[in-house]
């Protein structure tokens, strides 16, 4: 039964940049015991102070509804759209890491960076960082293709998602 | 335009929004908006005992009357003794604008002498709310708060004012200025195409019934006026669940009682066993449900609620109808008259057979004696001897309030203020007070367990500064009641702590704060002090000594579904109680 499958979905929040509304929308997650997979927020809107929410959450479809609804009910929410539930959407994370690369490695290295269209931002000594973006499924693959490769520390956004097409969300 | 200070920005945001009562307790932090208070004579201020006995007492105002009721607490200490009483109201649904002082902005974050995070503390247990950090933003706030507190679901909304705010100057332009919440617009118009879904599934059901709930109440006296010609119209049974009693008349025939945990027997074997339920206005709480996965296994669901997320929330439906209850209800009954629809009593015949010999069983039963007063002789004769005077009552929270809500009748709504969702000891007191400030000539009750009484016993003050004729009908068994008769179900007669040692001289204690105290032992007392409880002018502590060994029933025992019911004190539960039903509250 379709009732019971926890899946992934992909919610789009439009809300007013106001002090407190991420612990609004966070505070709803963990005071009922929803969680959160990844979380990003940014403001998309300086002239109607409107920032928008992405939030990565799972459940079955009962839970799922009952977190948009919940979510609908805050006041500062001016809209929300399921990303996951439209025809197709990008999905989007940029990743920075920083490496220790010794020379003898560093041939190997470079080719991953080319491959993978990686971008250095930062290359001195034995020291590289390096940035780059796309769906999870791209980063976890470029991670894997650096495991031989000493990594010191790596810094994540959460996803970023756009639907395509005509469903707009709404300011 | 000449401005005028922030705390002045209050009173008259208040005033434009038709306030006449305000509940609160002055401190440091609001001493502006106190000042402001003391210089004006249109709203009355009344001064509570504790701030959560504010907040209980507007509630109390508010679900009397259908308008909102207001409080006004200082920092820190007095807007976290708030607290309990806004998660009650956010739980029943009840309108309140609840207005704090907080600590200059300058000093917010640095621990403050009377600090509290309080907009932190209450943002779960608010419908929404607000710090105001710029005067000019102020009235703007306090306008949308009346409006998001009211419309849509009711809900508390809390405005947090620091002290400087309160003396700054601004303008004001009156309160068609402020609009900044426009967005905010609750669907109440429900879609045409799920009335006619409704009124095919009520003309096809030959087992419907009425599953009534508080968003009755909270729609308004029109609403409750609509449900009936509907009920009237289509003679099904009506049930209601404790938030709705009175949104149908509890005296009628077609009313077969309470449902839920302590509901009688016909009401829960008829949600059992109905083909149709028609939720009007309720939240599938589990204290209905029992056990979700055996609740009402054959029936179509059809749940009326202006809060999607009530929806599918712990039981799926199949359809659902987003609106204001008045509007879903005028539109049902004018698609009945458009389309000519009969309902044949024919249809529904065998349905009533079966209800009234669900109803034969007789299930309020109790055994009644001539040496010691039974507390549910108490409520029948309470009930007898007021019922005349359609009076409010209100109930703390225990076996008394169960009792309450099965033994007497609510043929009004508005009439009925109980802790529901939250179940509050401590409630009914202040929110006795609150009703009866707004109904000062009408006879207030507030039914309670000895308990419960001295949670908030210390608003007998404020009872006696404002001269408030409520009366206190104590049914005291000398044991916190509810609590000792699940720790006789469950854990072995264990009665841990549930013992009310050293209780009050309740006599004393009443005429000690200037009302009357009366006490009756024997059944045969009774009348004459319930008859001289009412005939009183002033506050009345009537102190009602009960049967402390007896235990309410019927009674779902947790875990367990409608069909599995205890109806007395013979009754076993059948086999163990589960340990999945044990973990429930
Ligand atoms: C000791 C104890 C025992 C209890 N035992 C029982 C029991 O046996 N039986 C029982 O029934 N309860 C019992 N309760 C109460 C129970 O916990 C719930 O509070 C109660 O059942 C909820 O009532 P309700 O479903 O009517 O919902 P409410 O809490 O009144 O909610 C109202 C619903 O209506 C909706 N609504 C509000 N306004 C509108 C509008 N204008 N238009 C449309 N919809 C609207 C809301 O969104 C909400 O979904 C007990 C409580 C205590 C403390
Ligand atoms: C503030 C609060 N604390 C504890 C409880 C748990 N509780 C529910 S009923 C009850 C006993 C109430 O006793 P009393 O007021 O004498 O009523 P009775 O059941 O005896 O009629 C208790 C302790 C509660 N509901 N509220
Ligand atoms: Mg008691």
């Amino acid at each position: 039964m379709s009732n019971l499958i926890n899946t992934k979905h992909i919610l789009s929040i439009m809300v007013d940049n106001e002090p407190g509304v991420l612990a609004r929308v966070v505070g709803l997650f963990s005071g009922r015991g929803y969680n959160i997979e990844s979380l990003s927020v940014s403001e998309v809107d300086s002239d109607k102070f409107l920032s928008r929410v992405t939030i990565v959450t799972s459940g079955t479809k009962i839970i799922v509804d009952q977190i948009k609804a919940q979510l609908k009910k805050l006041i500062p929410v001016h809209d929300l759209i399921d990303i996951t539930e439209l025809d197709s959407f990008i999905g989007k994370e940029l990743i920075l890491i920083k490496l220790n690369v010794k020379s003898i490695t560093k041939k190997g290295f470079e080719d991953v960076i080319h491959k993978t269209k990686t971008n250095i931002l930062f290359d001195k000594g034995n020291e590289v960082i390096i940035q780059f973006s796309g769906s999870p499924s791209e980063i976890r693959s470029l991670l894997n293709k650096l495991k031989p490769f000493k990594i010191i520390e790596q810094t994540r956004s959460g996803l970023v998602s756009m639907a395509l097409g005509t469903k707009y969300i709404k300011k | 335009m000449t401005k005028i200070t922030g705390a002045k920005v209050v009173i008259e945001t208040l005033i434009q929004e038709n306030v006449e009562v305000i509940f609160g307790y002055p401190g440091g932090a609001v001493l502006p908006i106190y000042d402001e208070i003391f210089k004006q004579k249109k709203i009355r201020h009344i001064l509570v005992r504790h701030e959560q006995a504010a907040v209980h007492a507007a509630e109390g105002y508010a679900r009397s009357t259908g308008k909102v009721g207001v409080v006004l607490v200082t920092s820190g200490p007095g807007a976290t003794n708030t607290v309990t009483g806004l998660t009650d109201a956010m739980m029943d649904s009840i309108p309140i604008v609840c207005i704090t002082g907080q600590v200059p902005t300058h000093m917010i974050g640095n621990d403050a002498f009377q600090e509290a995070d309080i907009v932190g503390i209450t943002r779960p247990c608010t419908k929404h709310n607000y710090l105001v950090k710029d005067v000019t933003k102020l009235a703007g706030v306090i306008h949308s708060a009346f409006n998001i507190c009211i419309n849509g679901r009711p809900g508390p909304v809390l405005v947090d004012i620091p002290k400087d705010i309160q003396t700054f100057k601004t303008v004001y332009k009156g309160k068609k200025a402020y609009k900044d919440n426009r967005y905010y617009k609750p669907k109440v118009k429900p879609d045409d195409e799920k009335i006619n879904e409704i009124v095919k599934l009520m003309t096809e059901s030959s087992k419907p019934i009425f599953y009534v709930g508080g968003g009755v109440i909270n729609s308004g006296t029109k609403a409750s006026k609509e449900l009936f010609k509907l009920i009237k119209k289509t003679s099904f049974p009506c049930t209601q669940t404790l938030m709705g009693l009175g949104a149908f008349p509890t005296s009628d025939n077609q009313f077969i009682g309470m449902l839920g945990m302590h509901g009688t027997y016909e009401a829960n074997h008829s949600m059992h066993k109905s083909d149709l339920l028609l939720c009007v206005g309720a939240r599938f709480d589990d204290r209905i449900t029992g056990k979700v996965s055996g609740f009402s296994p054959k029936s179509k669901k059809v749940h009326m609620d202006i809060d999607p997320s009530s929806f599918n929330k712990s039981v799926n439906v199949d359809v659902m109808v987003q609106g204001d209850l008045y509007r879903i209800l005028s539109a049902i009954n004018n698609r009945i008259e458009e389309k000519k629809i009969i309902f044949s009593k024919n249809k529904i015949k065998k349905w009533w057979i079966q209800i009234d010999k669900w109803r034969s069983r007789n299930c309020l039963r109790y055994k009644n004696s001539k040496e010691i007063i039974k507390p549910q002789f108490a409520l029948e004769r309470l009930n007898k001897l007021t019922e005349k005077l359609n009076p409010f009552i209100t109930t703390e929270v225990g076996q008394h309030q169960m009792w309450a809500a099965q033994f007497l009748s609510f043929n009004k709504p508005k009439h009925w203020m109980t802790s529901g969702g939250l179940g509050t000891m401590g409630y009914g007191l202040p929110a006795a007070m609150g009703v009866q400030i707004a109904h000062p000539k009408e006879l207030v009750i507030d039914v309670a367990g000895e308990a419960s009484i001295l949670m908030n016993i210390q608003e007998m003050s404020t009872i006696k500064q404002y001269k408030l004729p409520v009366k206190i009908f104590i049914l005291n068994n000398h044991y916190m009641g509810m609590v000792k008769q699940w720790q006789e179900l469950l854990h072995g007669n264990r009665l841990s702590e549930s013992y009310m040692e050293s209780l009050p001289d309740f006599v004393k204690l009443a005429e000690s704060f200037g009302a009357s105290g009366i006490q009756v032992l024997k059944p045969n007392d009774l009348d004459e002090a319930i008859n001289e409880m009412i005939s009183i002018k002033g506050p009345v502590i009537c102190d009602v000594v009960v049967d402390p060994n007896e235990n309410c029933f019927p009674m779902i025992p947790s875990g367990s579904t409608h069909d599995q019911m205890l109806l007395g004190p013979n009754d076993k539960v059948d086999g163990e109680i589960s340990e999945e039903g044990m973990i429930l509250v």
